[in-house]
Order: C-alpha cells, then sequence, then structure tokens
C-alpha cells in the first residue's frame, strides 16, 4: 500500500507541473498582456511599466539572463503555485484569503445538492432495478431522459422564478443577514432535481448490472429478504463505481457550482471563478486552475485507495 | 409502527425545508429604519478614491468621499456648487494660481487609523496628498491622465517617486510648487496652463477627495477596502463580490435638501422636501447582482427600490408602440425616468493604415452603409439616439443642428457611389477590411455579424477579429488595429473630453485612437482648452466637431439612453448622470413600501 501511494504521488509530479507549464501558455502568452487591462484605457507608458514590473511582466519568459536563469515568470509562476502563494487579483485583494472566503459558502450549497441527489437516486435506481421493465421503470427512465435534455439553466429560471418569485417559498437571492441555510435551500432543491435524471440513469444502469449477477439469485433462493438482498448485497458489490463518482466529485463539490452561485447570489468559489472570467482577472483563474488540478490528483489517487478498502479483491501492490 | 417513523420522517423534512426557507414571509429588518435598497450589476472593484476608475465603484465610493466641488443635485443645466470648499476659488489674472478656501468644521468619519478611533478635521493638506499620491508613479493610479502636465511641478513630484521601491516609502513632504497647503484651511494650486474645467474634471472628481494620511499608512495595501472619507456615510460591511451596507457617518457636517431646481421639479414632487436635513436614509444596502433575472424579480417584488431594464423584460415594462410604462407596471406603481447618457458609440478607422488613412471615400462609403437606427431598434429596445457626431446631446455645448450635415446618413445607394470613388482613389478593389472588437461574448459577435451585413451589402468584406480585453487594449493603444469598436462617456458636462479624442498630441495611448490630425483643429483645441464657458467657446466647440465629421475618423453610431425604474415609495429620484453622491438625497416612504405587498396580493388575484 505504501509503495503505491509513493508511487502514485510521484506520478503527480509530472502531471502538476504540465499543469503549470499549460496554465502559464494559457494565461501569459495567449492572453495578452494583462497590464494594459489594470492601467486602464489611456494610461502613459510609465504605469504601464511600473505594473509590468510590480507583476513580474518585465521578466524574461522563461529562463533568466546568464547569472539569475530561475529569474523569469515561469519560474515565478511555478514557485507562487507550489509554495500557495497566489499573490493578489486585479483589484488587490489577496487571492489565497478569497479563495478561503469562497469554499464555505459553495460547500453550503454542493454537499447538501451532492448529498441529496446521491441518496435519492441510489435509493430510487434500487427500487427500479429491483421492479426493472414495470411501468414505475419506464415512467422514471422517461423522467430521467427529459431531466437530461432540459438545460441546467432552466431550472434555475424556472426554479427561481417559481419556487421564490411566484410563491415565495424561497429568498429570490442570497439574503447576508440570514443564515446561509436560508439562500441555499432552493439552489439545492434546483441542483438534486436538475442532477437527478443523469445521476439515476448511471446508477439504475449499475445496479441493473449488479442484480443480474448470480449470487442476487441465489441470496433471493436462499429466502433472504428484498431489503436484505439490496442494501446489504447488492448496494455493497455496487461500491466500486459510486465511490469512483462520490470521491471523484469531490474537488468540483469544493469549486462550487457557477450558474447556481451566480443566479442566486452566493459568494463563492463559482461565482468567483465568473466574476473572475468577467474581469478577465487571470490570477484568480491561474489560481483556481492550479488548485483544482491538484484537488484532482489527490481525490484520484483517493478513490484508488478506496477500492482497496471496499473491495477486498483489489490489491494496490 | 413502521408507518408512524416515515410519517414522522416526512413531518421533520418538512419542517427542515421550512426553516430553511419554504414558507418565508418577506424580511422585517427595515422597521425602525429608512434603508435604500439598491443593486450593483457587477461588484465594486475598489474603494480607494485615488485609483477608481469603476463606475458601480464610484456609485458606493460617491456616498463615502466628498469632493471640493459637484454639481448640484436638481438644476440643469448642471451647476457646480462647493461642497469641501467654503466658497469658489480666487483665480489669478492669468487664470493660473487658484486660492481654495477649505470649510471648516468638517470631520473624517471615526476609524482605526486615527488616534483613539476618533476622526480628525479636514484639513487643506489632506487634498494636497490625495494628488500627490495619485501623481505616485508606484500607486499607478489610473487617475494620473487627469492631472498629467496640468500642475506646476507634479509631473517633477512623478519622476521623482520613480526612484522608490515601492509606494509606502515615497516621501511626501517633496514640495510641489503648483500644490500647497498654505494653511489648514487654504489649499492654491498653480497650473501650467489655464485649466477652466479643472473644478468640474479634477476637484469634482472622487479621485481628488481627501484621504487621510494616517488611513494609507494604517491600511497600506488594504486601504481599498477601507475607505476613510468626510461623506455622509461610512462603509459599514463590504463583502466582497457579494454585498455592501453603508450607514450615516456620525461625524458628516450635515446639509439641506436643495429648495431650487428645474421648472417641472416642484410639479414632480422633487421639492417636496426642500430644506429639510439630509441624508434621510440610515442605511444604503447594495446587492451584487450579476444577473439580470434575480434582479427584474426582486425589483418586481419590492426588494429592491429601484432598477434599470433588462433585455429580456422590456416588453413587459415598456409598451414599446408609445414607449410609455405598461399597465401592469402603472398598476405597481412604478415610476420611469428616461435620460440621455453622455455616451458616444463609433467603429473607429485607424488613419495611419495605408488603406483607410488616404481614402476618404472609403471612410464615408462605410459610414453611409451602416443603418444605426436598425443597430438601436435591434440591440437597444429604441434605448438609443443616432450619433450624428461625436459630441453627446448631454453635454451643454450639444449643437442641436448637427442632424443637418447628414455625416451619420443611412445610404447605401451612396455608398456604393462613393466606393467606386474609393476604389479609384486605391487603384483597385478595395481588400477585405479587419475590426478589432473587444469581447469574444455573444453581443460582440452579434455586433460583429450586424457590421459585416451591412459592409456585404454595398459590396466590401469585413474581417472580425474579436479579442479579450488586454489583447484588444494593447493593439489599439499600439496602433494595430485597422478599424476598432470602441465609445466613451464623459465624465463632466463640458464636450472637451470628446473634442481632446482627436489632437494630434493625445496620439494613442493617449485619447485619440483614430490617429487624426489635422493642424487647423489642432490650433483651434489649443485654443478652446484655456477658454472658460462663453457663446464664443460654444461655437468653437460647435465648428470643431464639423471639423472632425467632415473628415470621417470614424462612423459614430449612437447615444445610449437610459431608461431607469423606480418604486413609488423611492422618492427624490432625479437623473444625474455626472455625480455619485445622491443618495443623500433619497428617502423612502416605508408606509407605502409597506402597501407594495398588498399590491403585489391584488395582482396576483388578477
Amino acid at each position: 500500500m505504501t509503495a503505491f501511494i509513493i508511487r502514485r504521488l510521484l506520478y503527480t509530479v509530472p502531471i502538476v507541473v504540465g499543469v503549470l507549464l499549460v496554465t502559464f501558455v494559457l494565461f501569459t502568452l495567449v492572453g495578452g498582456d494583462i497590464s494594459y487591462q489594470i492601467a486602464g484605457r489611456d494610461a502613459d507608458a510609465e504605469t504601464i511599466a511600473e505594473i509590468r514590473r510590480e507583476y513580474g511582466f518585465d521578466k524574461p519568459r522563461f529562463i533568466g539572463e546568464a547569472g539569475e536563469r530561475l529569474n523569469s515568470q515561469f519560474f515565478d509562476h511555478f514557485k507562487n503555485a507550489l509554495t500557495f502563494d497566489f499573490g493578489y487579483d486585479l483589484n488587490r485583494e489577496k487571492i489565497t484569503e478569497r479563495i478561503w472566503r469562497g469554499v464555505g459558502p459553495s460547500l453550503a450549497l454542493t454537499v447538501p445538492m451532492f448529498i441529496g441527489t446521491l441518496v435519492i437516486s441510489i435509493s430510487l435506481s434500487l427500487f427500479v432495478a429491483f421492479v426493472r421493465g414495470s411501468i414505475w421503470d419506464v415512467t422514471l427512465v422517461v423522467i430521467c431522459v427529459a431531466g437530461m435534455s432540459i438545460p441546467y439553466l432552466s431550472f434555475i429560471i424556472f426554479g427561481q422564478y417559481f419556487f421564490a418569485y411566484q410563491l415565495d417559498w424561497f429568498p429570490i437571492f442570497f439574503v447576508p443577514d440570514q443564515s446561509i441555510w436560508v439562500s441555499v435551500a432552493l439552489p439545492v432543491l434546483i441542483g438534486i432535481a436538475a442532477g437527478l435524471g443523469n445521476s439515476l440513469r448511471f446508477y439504475r444502469t449499475v445496479m441493473l448490472d449488479e442484480m443480474r449477477c448470480d449470487y442476487v439469485r441465489t441470496a433471493f433462493a436462499k429466502g433472504l429478504s428484498t431489503r436484505t438482498v439490496l442494501f446489504k448485497h447488492v448496494l455493497k458489490n455496487a461500491m466500486i463505481p459510486i465511490l469512483t463518482n462520490v470521491v471523484l466529485s469531490i474537488p468540483y463539490l469544493i469549486l462550487g457550482s457557477l450558474l447556481l452561485e451566480r443566479f442566486f447570489g452566493i459568494p463563492g468559489l463559482g461565482d468567483m471563478m465568473i466574476q473572475a472570467i468577467n474581469a478577465r482577472d487571470f490570477f484568480v483563474l491561474n489560481a483556481m486552475t492550479f488548485m483544482m488540478s491538484l484537488l484532482i490528483v489527490v481525490f484520484t489517487l483517493l478513490t484508488d485507495i478506496c477500492y482497496a478498502w471496499v473491495d477486498p479483491r483489489v490489491s494496490l501492490e | 409502527m413502521q408507518k408512524l417513523n416515515y410519517s414522522l420522517l416526512f413531518v421533520l423534512c418538512c419542517a427542515a425545508l421550512y426553516l430553511t426557507g419554504c414558507g418565508r414571509r418577506a424580511p422585517k429588518a427595515d422597521e425602525d429604519q429608512m434603508v435604500l435598497h439598491l443593486s450593483l450589476p457587477t461588484k465594486a472593484q475598489t474603494l480607494d478614491s485615488g485609483n477608481m476608475r469603476d463606475v458601480y465603484g464610484m456609485m458606493v465610493a460617491g456616498n463615502i468621499y466628498e469632493t471640493l466641488y459637484k454639481y448640484h443635485y436638481l438644476k440643469r443645466p448642471y451647476e457646480v456648487i462647493p461642497v469641501l470648499a467654503a466658497d469658489f476659488p480666487t483665480i489669478s489674472d492669468d487664470n493660473l494660481t487658484y486660492t481654495i478656501p477649505i470649510r471648516q468644521g468638517v470631520f473624517f468619519q471615526d476609524d482605526p487609523c486615527f488616534p483613539d478611533g476618533k476622526g480628525r478635521e479636514l484639513t487643506a493638506h489632506d487634498f494636497v496628498f490625495a494628488i500627490k499620491r495619485i501623481a505616485n508613479v508606484k500607486y499607478r493610479s489610473q487617475n494620473w491622465t487627469i492631472f498629467k502636465d496640468r500642475i506646476l511641478g507634479l509631473d517633477e513630484f512623478r519622476e521623482y517617486t520613480t526612484d522608490f521601491k515601492e509606494e509606502w516609502a515615497v516621501d511626501y513632504s517633496y514640495e510641489v510648487e503648483g500644490l500647497k497647503a498654505l494653511d489648514d484651511y487654504t489649499l492654491q494650486i498653480i497650473l501650467v496652463r489655464p485649466w477652466p474645467q479643472m473644478l468640474e474634471i479634477a476637484l469634482g472628481d472622487t479621485a481628488s477627495s481627501p484621504l487621510p494620511r494616517e488611513a494609507v499608512d494604517y491600511y497600506h495595501s488594504e486601504i481599498g477596502h477601507r475607505p476613510v472619507g468626510t461623506g455622509p456615510y461610512r462603509l459599514n460591511v463590504w463583502r466582497r463580490g457579494s454585498y455592501i451596507e453603508l450607514v450615516r457617518n456620525e461625524n458628516w457636517r450635515g446639509e439641506l435638501y436643495p429648495s431650487e431646481g428645474e421648472e417641472s421639479d416642484a410639479e414632480a414632487g422633487l421639492l417636496d422636501d426642500a430644506g429639510k436635513p439630509i441624508p434621510f436614509a440610515d442605511r444604503v444596502i447594495f446587492r451584487v447582482i450579476e444577473e439580470a433575472q434575480p434582479q427584474w424579480l426582486l425589483f418586481m417584488r419590492g426588494e429592491l427600490d429601484s432598477s434599470g431594464i433588462p433585455k429580456d423584460n422590456f416588453n413587459e415594462a415598456i409598451d414599446a408602440s408609445v414607449q410609455t410604462l405598461t399597465d401592469d407596471m402603472r398598476a405597481r406603481n412604478i415610476e420611469l425616468h428616461t435620460y440621455v447618457d453622455p455616451s458616444t458609440f463609433w467603429v473607429g478607422f485607424n488613419l495611419r493604415d495605408p488603406v483607410l488613412g488616404k481614402n476618404k471615400p472609403l471612410r464615408m462609403a462605410i459610414s453611409r452603409a451602416i443603418n444605426r437606427q436598425e443597430f438601436i431598434d435591434l440591440f437597444a429596445n429604441g434605448r438609443g439616439m443616432v450619433a450624428h457626431g461625436f459630441v453627446s446631446p448631454g453635454m451643454n455645448s450639444y449643437d442641436p443642428d448637427i442632424h443637418t450635415y447628414g455625416f451619420s446618413r443611412y445610404d447605401p445607394a451612396e455608398a456604393r457611389e462613393l466606393l467606386k470613388e474609393a476604389e479609384a482613389v486605391h487603384g483597385g478593389p478595395i481588400p477585405p477590411l479587419t475590426l478589432g472588437m473587444p469581447g469574444t461574448d455573444t453581443f460582440a459577435r452579434q455586433y460583429g455579424q450586424f457590421l459585416q451585413k451591412y459592409f456585404s451589402q454595398v459590396g466590401m468584406r469585413l474581417d472580425v477579429n474579436y479579442m479579450d480585453w488586454p489583447t484588444y487594449l494593447a493593439e489599439l493603444n499600439n496602433g494595430h488595429l485597422q478599424l476598432f469598436s470602441s465609445g466613451v462617456s464623459a465624465s463632466v458636462p463640458d464636450a472637451i473630453d470628446f473634442l481632446e479624442m482627436f489632437a494630434t498630441k493625445y496620439f494613442a495611448p493617449g485619447g485619440n485612437k483614430f490617429y487624426y490630425s489635422n493642424p487647423e483643429y489642432d490650433t483651434l483645441l489649443d485654443r478652446v482648452q484655456v477658454m472658460f464657458d462663453s457663446p464664443e467657446r460654444t461655437e468653437l466647440y460647435r465648428k470643431m466637431e464639423r471639423m472632425v465629421m467632415a473628415d470621417y475618423p470614424a462612423v459614430f453610431t449612437t447615444h445610449q439612453v437610459s431608461y431607469a425604474l423606480t418604486h413609488g415609495w423611492y422618492k427624490n429620484y432625479k437623473p444625474h448622470t455626472f455625480s455619485y453622491d445622491v443618495l443623500k438625497y433619497r428617502r423612502v416612504d416605508g408606509e407605502q413600501r409597506g402597501e407594495y405587498r398588498d399590491v403585489l396580493a391584488e395582482l396576483k388575484k388578477k
């Protein structure tokens, strides 16, 4: 196990370097010289030069000059990322502080949404797998496909208009002086409704595969109750795909939900990302891309470890 | 038993939903206080007055900071009045030396940056510091262009600051000959050359608001989030990117609601509060709402006092046939306010370009080929005016007859004729032209396609290069764009901002992105730049506008017309396009606001 973890950690090194290289090229070479944007429309040459100096844009791109080879934009980018010092955004606010501030609201939205979707879709998938081919199964599959066909944005626009504005059951928008749970209640329900179709279809397939296995027939033949067969045997054996889905989703939970946060004013990381995109704040985008890639690498490793934990047949050696 | 468990679970779920939001009623926070509920379509970038140029930051900061002078809230044409200045300046005979008396008894808001947290009295030194700070190259203020080449010795001070490693190390005791506090209550400014608009452009701009040195030293780079001003409100809460709350500044000097205005103001109820002490509201809440739907729904539910009209909700609010409010809006007692923004938009020509620069028939042909009215109808629901000149109708010197010259006439037949002439000048068919478009979003692409359509209708080809903003700015300022889509909004009702865009001395990266150069125009500009407002200057302004228009350095397309909606309870709302310190005049009729729920219930029944 230890050797496996060490080996996998070593694999992350080229991945992280690759991510840093790609983000550097994207945001530095392709994205244009951001100094002009920071300086403003009619800024003079000195102001632009000062900005370039402050942000290090006046340094060589990849390799520094003789005697100070590491004094380049790329190595600064590399160093800042590895020390998690992402510096300041375009408005001179510390990016790390912004990220920390946004994690809470994002998780308040995405965790209940994720758990709700997971619990409902797994429960329903067990049910429809058990009654496969019945009117219940067909109806739910039709609803799932319909739900998957409707754009996410439509769920948000309709949900906000109908439940918050027309029925007045929920706040239309983030209410700062009340608990965050008041503001996230509707977005969570919308997120669950919008994500259920996709999720339910996935888990239904997983459960159906399991239901067709011999051990299920054997269990029923031995006279075990439906509940025992479904929850004790089928669910346990379906854990590998469920785990993959769950653990690999965690980084995205931290990132938040771009659209839901924006429409409901939840001050999370998703909203921060959209604001950064609109403001062309490459510093924030760069930091978030790096953090995201790191989280994905870590949670992929965690998924592999979990496989061994839930399935004794999997060996990590 | 099992049934009971499921029932219990169901009840618990319902209770949880109820507690977290379902079944909620309107918040009751405003009962004992007057609160203004407003929205911002994007977050305020900074509240540091010295480096602020974003409109939304100024909408907030304009109520925290104050300036020496400002425009009267109600009077039109706009009239400058003293605020932190005790009176108008004494100006020397050569119009170069301004001696400004500073109002006594004005205090900064309480803040931890002061000893014991008590705001100290404002002095002339605070203005000197604020302007020197903008000149500090290490501070890299976007507002430096306002003061560049204007005040005696200030450019030298900027040069001096280049030797310092960082902003905080600069020694502000370095003397600037043209910027001195003669004593605590007298500010002296000596100009390099006369600057008739200084009061409005420089001393009325939030950038020159006095800032206590203590605050900058105390907060350093955090100063953008910790504004310390002398205005009627102070910052109470700022959740960056989502929520700003201002509360009354207990140290504010106090002011009375104006008792004079335009003739129509009394009829509109704008003078009902004349002579009453302001500010009326105890708190001001700004919510950052970037999407149109929630912003619109909050307004319709009465959770916002005012709103613009999102494009998708235009027909719900406005009866397009008569451009007035729909019956539903009237039933809600919503009021419509329309006003011309001091803005002009254009498709500019780079006159250094070998194809466009020496080919006026080509530029004319392009101008004749674009149907500006269709753009206004299609993209702005009719909320715009065709730009017959480049000076916006909101300007004092606007020429009401400019349309008679036909510079912006849409005439595709004439465009085709002009194109033949242009081909003769060019010596062959005109090659495809390339437009630099700032933005890659849907609007930018639709606008690009709109222009391409009109180019092709007269036999020309336009390629559109959609760019992100930094790339666009760099290309524009380096003169690399052949055609470019752009626009400007004036900060004062004096057209000088527009006229300076065509001076040779302001070639990009200055304001002249067209590289338009006309020696006669330059001479006239030098003349009007030092002239105070007079009928003669107005005539010269108009003459200069026609000179530029006749050379076709751009296709001037539109002036924006803004539509604003307010609820009936939101009192004293008068659009003011050149001031941001307007919230102290606004009042809310709490009873009327409370009754809105009944109005909504009635509408629902219907």
